[in-house]
């Protein structure tokens, strides 16, 4: 035993020699290798800033990096995770947070939107207030694609490097996955900023179209509005495109266009301040009966783009208007009569006439222009022309026109529906245009929506939302909406709605997360298609009531905190660099490095201030 | 063969009530299955070639099984032609002894077993002492991979050392003296130095010391204590033992990591590792962040624990009060508490936590408080139907006579006798309460998520679960593993606790 126990002694003697002798490296010679940055001898203290980093759940893997990138660069940050968009608005709104996780994307394509609402003094989603952005902004936009490349740059260097009123993080992908068994690969377009347009796709067997609807999803079964002037968020913006035919669209790479619109050709008028469009006659609303789409006879006319453009940009033509901002450069809108105005006019910067332009590749020449749409016949010359006038040279107006919020509803009905009075508006008594209760399910339900796009909304419940194809819509031509029914599919979480895509449950699932697409890759029956989009993602500082509103130093140290190639790691290269919202849009050459240097200083000269 | 008359029946009888037989058995199987799958792992079909770390260990416990069979076998001819383990046969237990350094309990434990002809739980114990702080050591060591350790790494290290040594010093001694029923005074030295060593959280020793203090001050006068007998029939269990081990494993752990482990390595994001499969820097692989999860999930034991002990002590505390009172006073004050609740009772208990923490917000204290609250009921019944029974008894009677006072009487004479139930209870619903905690961090309810807690660690790889699934399964395993531990002991301890099995 005595003998055993000395080797055992031994044993554990020599393990401890050898253990102590070997050389190892700790957290603390880690620390100290690393080289303190230049400019700190004049430490103030070392304590962490305590910073309130708000976001959504959805959010989870940015907050995180942002946490961590804050964490390791002096702040202590208190994390503020609400659960949906609601709560987090709610808590946007009252203020509680130093920073928040924003995201923005230009749906329309043109730098002018990507900073009009979101930093112009007064703009829907501004909380900015500040004379010199407000003055770019506004310079930028009457200047040509060359010209305003400049001015957006001193607005990003102003914005972003000098004020700091924003972090940017990342530009992202926009993606999309299908079943492509059930639906024709050629028939699903992904655009850069127009959402979806449903009446292309089509399923693999043509003799479905008829018998199977065609199941989308989407995240929140609360729909903010269906008039489309009076939302613009992810829950109604894909269903309001497809809901109202606009008179230009998009293509999928950002540029104007009449092909699927209400207009057959659009013109700019030298001077850039007036645009004709010339209307298709081959378009009429559809309506709700007895939950099934019918044709109501009416058809889509120039008084209803007049209307619908008027109303568009009248801050009060309903209450809670949420885009007039988009629209506040159209002056009037008009109908045109005399077609030898048309001839008089040239298009900008070109010799052709308007007549020349508008006529363009069109079967019949105009003949006659006529002020009542029923008379109207593309095929015997009978056109209806609208002119549209802006406030002042502006050619990015087209862009707006082709945004769903410049979506053409029905003179009649809006004004059928629409008998308040807007300054007295009662919520509790007054039901609006659009207003989701009335194509919900239940006892609110009575349906009266008039549909100038491809589909109209027949009802919708927690569950799904059940769309029925126009049967007026552009009949005859490659326009015509192919498959009959939609529906749309309320799934909130993301993990389970690719698995209601892989199980078949749903067709397509637009917005697949960048850390998805190697499981949407690996299975053979789904189609991903991505592509680089307008949607920029970034930190917003509280503007009222939080010492970031008061400091600039505070602001800046936390821009210089946010490291985006890490980003650009983590999503194992599926994001792009950003510097602001209009990255997507103007390449300005500007790039935010992070540098841990800076944030020291500007955190110490905070402190100091205090 | 000699023994042909012996029937089939006597033969069965032999080898059934012989521990070590079954032991054998159980722990050859099992290292063989573990050594396929850590095989199955390590084997890269890409290329046809196999991991080193995964090959070495499966090939080491491949061996051990193999031997572990072998060793079973002699058992089985042993017992069948002379009814007893032959001396030889335990010699070769030294043999296995080895396969705790390859991380082999199974095996190891056994082989502790075989080595010593006359067991008693003080030995058990020594041993499981000595295996849970080489366990520790080994687990804690491969931080030695990581370009930095913490900086209480190396004298962490050293004080594991220290404890390892002088537990397996208790453990020779005691193997030697610890079985008569006077130990020698000098004895209390060992049972000081084991004390001491418990301060890193090792159950076992802290176990093993009080037994040797009861032993010492007992000095052969009676037959031995309650807890002493507890502990004797609970150390016959092996799987309750077992269980115990990785319970008291994951507290030592959690307890040591304080200083060896680098927290920094399980919060802060490494965007160089992102998703990296197991390798010997990151030795469970990494999670989306870059993170160790190694070190995540040892940092969530810790959560885990703290939450699971504490949400079953105070229900344990505030139920066991309420039924002893109802219990003991019955009529109108049982009919007032069981009532309230009943109603308590019929709550869901998740709904119920839920409720409370989306009313007071996502936290660790809510979190306790949510978890807490739903399980108050349970333990009142049990209490109030052990104190129903226990008032009964005669010396309960006899004491009333005497004219004690009722709080005397209750927390005297009636609440001793009966938490043998409550404590087996609380041990089974420990159990749920770890899956619980982990459920309701999974839902988002839980703790910020990048604390490590295992339901949060599970939440992120369960993202993962098809293109890296290591970073679901390890997290999910742990919480099997405790889960399961708690529920084997706890049967254990209703087994060791029940009267009705003397």
């Amino acid at each position: 035993m005595q003998k055993k126990m000395r080797l055992v002694a031994l044993l554990f003697v020599s393990l401890a020699v050898l253990l102590s002798a070997c050389k190892l490296t700790t957290k603390n010679d880690v620390n100290e290798a690393s080289p303190t940055p230049a400019g700190t001898e004049a430490a103030v203290d070392n304590n962490p800033v305590d910073i309130e980093l708000l976001g959504m759940s959805s959010n989870e893997a940015d907050l995180n990096i942002v946490r961590d990138q804050l964490n390791k660069n002096g702040f202590n940050v208190k994390l503020n995770i609400q659960p949906d968009y609601g709560s987090f608005k709610t808590q946007e709104d009252a203020g509680n947070f130093d920073i928040s996780m924003s995201g923005w994307t230009t749906v329309t394509g043109n730098p002018d939107y990507a900073v009009r609402s979101l930093f112009k003094t007064g703009g829907d989603y501004s909380k900015l207030s500040d004379p010199e952005i407000d003055e770019l902004i506004e310079k930028a936009s009457t200047q040509t694609p060359d010209q305003y490349k400049e001015t957006y740059k001193t607005f990003e260097e102003k914005l972003v490097f000098e004020k700091a009123y924003i972090a940017p993080l990342y530009r992202s992908l926009k993606s999309q996955a299908f079943n492509q068994e059930v639906l024709n690969k050629d028939s699903v377009r992904l655009s850069k900023s127009r959402s979806l347009p449903w009446e292309a796709l089509d399923f693999n067997d043509t003799s479905k179209r008829e018998t199977e609807a065609l199941v989308l999803q989407s995240t929140m079964p609360t729909l903010t509005s269906l008039d489309p002037i009076k939302g613009n968020d992810g829950s109604i913006n894909i269903i309001n495109t497809n809901s109202n035919v606009r008179v230009v669209n998009l293509t999928d790479d950002d540029k104007v266009t009449s092909e699927g619109s209400l207009s057959l050709n659009h013109a700019i008028a030298e001077g850039n301040s007036e645009y004709y469009f010339i209307l298709r006659d081959d378009i009429n609303f559809a309506r709700v009966e007895n939950k099934a789409a019918v044709d109501s006879g009416e058809r889509v006319g120039a008084d209803d783009v007049i209307f619908s453009l008027l109303r568009a940009k009248d801050k009060n033509s309903v209450p809670d208007h949420r885009t007039y901002t988009l629209h506040e450069h159209i002056q009037n809108v008009e109908l045109v009569t005399d077609l030898a105005s048309l001839e008089a006019l040239n298009v900008s910067g070109s010799s052709e006439t308007v007549k020349a332009a508008l006529e363009n590749g069109l079967p019949s020449k105009i003949s006659e222009l006529v002020s009542d749409k029923k008379q109207a016949s593309n095929k015997d010359g009978k056109y209806q022309v609208v002119k549209l006038t802006t406030t002042k040279p502006f050619p990015q107006v087209l862009n707006y026109l082709a945004h769903q919020s410049a979506g053409i509803v029905s003179q009649k009905q809006v004004q059928a529906i629409n008998t308040y009075d807007v300054a007295k508006f009662d919520v509790n008594k007054d039901i609006p245009y659009g207003d989701q209760n009335t194509v919900t399910e239940g006892a609110q339900y009575n349906n009266t929506l008039y549909a100038s796009g491809p589909y109209i909304l027949a009802y919708k419940n927690d569950y799904e939302a059940v769309f029925f194809k126009n049967p007026g819509y552009m009949k005859g031509t490659e326009n015509e909406p192919k498959i009959k029914s939609i529906k749309v599919r309320f799934i909130k979480d993301a993990d389970s709605t690719l698995a209601a895509l892989r199980s078949g449950e749903i067709h397509l699932y637009y917005g697949v997360s960048e850390n998805k697409f190697d499981v949407v890759k690996g299975d053979s029956k789904l189609s991903l298609q991505t592509v680089p989009s307008n949607a920029v993602s970034y930190l917003l500082f509280n503007t009222s009531n939080r010492p970031v509103a008061k400091s600039v130093d505070l602001r800046k140290a936390v821009l210089y905190a946010i490291n985006q190639d890490e980003i650009l790691a983590f999503y194992g290269g599926n994001k792009f660099k950003a510097v602001s919202t209009l990255s997507p849009l103007v390449d300005t050459g500007l790039e935010l490095k992070a540098d841990a240097g800076k944030v020291k200083e500007f955190l110490n000269a905070y402190k100091a201030s205090k | 063969m000699k023994n042909v008359s012996l029937t089939k029946q006597e033969m069965n009888f032999r080898l059934k009530s012989n521990p070590e037989y079954g032991q054998a058995s159980f722990a050859g199987l099992i290292s063989l299955a573990l050594a396929v799958l850590l095989l199955w792992n390590a084997y890269s079909p890409a290329d046809g070639s196999f991991k080193a770390v995964g090959l070495g260990a499966g090939i080491a416990f491949g061996l051990f099984g193999l031997l572990q069979l072998a060793v079973w076998y002699l058992i089985r001819t042993n017992l069948i032609r002379h009814a007893a383990i032959g001396k030889a046969t335990r010699g070769l237990g030294f043999l296995l002894l080895p396969s705790l350094f390859t991380g082999n309990v199974f095996v190891a434990s056994t082989a502790f077993h075989l080595v010593k002809k006359k067991k008693y739980a003080a030995y058990t114990l020594a041993v499981y002492s000595f295996m849970t702080t080489v366990l520790v050591f080994g687990v804690t060591a491969l931080n030695l991979f990581k370009p930095y350790v913490a900086n209480g790494f190396l004298s962490g290290m050293t004080l594991l050392l220290i404890a390892g040594f002088i537990q397996l010093i208790a453990l020779l001694l005691i193997a030697k003296y610890g079985g008569e029923a006077v130990i020698p005074r000098w004895m209390a030295i060992v049972a000081i130095a084991l004390l001491a060593t418990a301060a890193t959280g090792n159950l076992f020793s802290l176990f093993l010391s009080l037994m040797l203090f009861a032993k010492l001050r007992n000095r052969g006068f009676t037959s031995g204590s309650r807890f002493g007998d507890v502990f004797e029939r609970l150390s016959r269990s092996s799987t309750s033992m077992l269980g115990l081990l990785f319970v008291t494993f994951l507290l030592t752990l959690s307890i040591t990591s304080l200083i060896t482990f680098d927290y920094g390595l399980a919060i802060d994001n490494n965007y160089s590792a992102i998703l990296q499969s197991p390798t010997a820097e990151y030795p469970l692989g990494t999670d989306n962040y870059g993170r160790d999860l190694f070190s995540r999930i040892v940092f969530g034991a810790r959560i885990s624990l703290i939450v699971g002990f504490l949400t079953t002590l105070i229900p344990l505390l505030i139920g066991g009060l309420l039924g002893a009172l109802s219990g003991y006073y019955g009529k109108r004050t049982d009919n007032l508490i069981m009532r309230a609740l009943d109603v308590l009772y019929a709550v869901p208990a998740i709904l119920l936590a839920i409720a409370i923490i989306a009313a007071f917000g996502a936290g660790t204290v809510n979190l306790i408080i949510a978890l807490s609250v739903s399980s108050i009921p349970t333990y009142a019944r049990t209490m109030r139907a052990n104190v129903l029974q226990v008032s009964t008894l005669e010396y309960v009677q006899a004491a009333r006579a005497f004219g004690s006072n009722d709080w005397i009487i209750l927390f005297k004479h009636i609440l001793p006798n009966s938490v043998a139930p409550m404590i087996v209870q609380s041990t089974l619903t420990i159990g749920s309460a770890v899956i619980s905690t982990s459920s309701l961090s999974f839902l988002g309810l839980g703790v910020e998520p990048h604390i490590p807690e295992w339901g949060n660690i599970l939440k992120l790889g369960s993202a993962y679960l098809e293109t890296h699934s290591f970073t679901a399964i390890y997290p999910g395993l742990a919480i099997i593993l405790l889960v399961l531990s708690f529920n084997f002991l706890g049967d254990g301890l209703r087994d060791a606790l029940d009267p009705k099995l003397d």
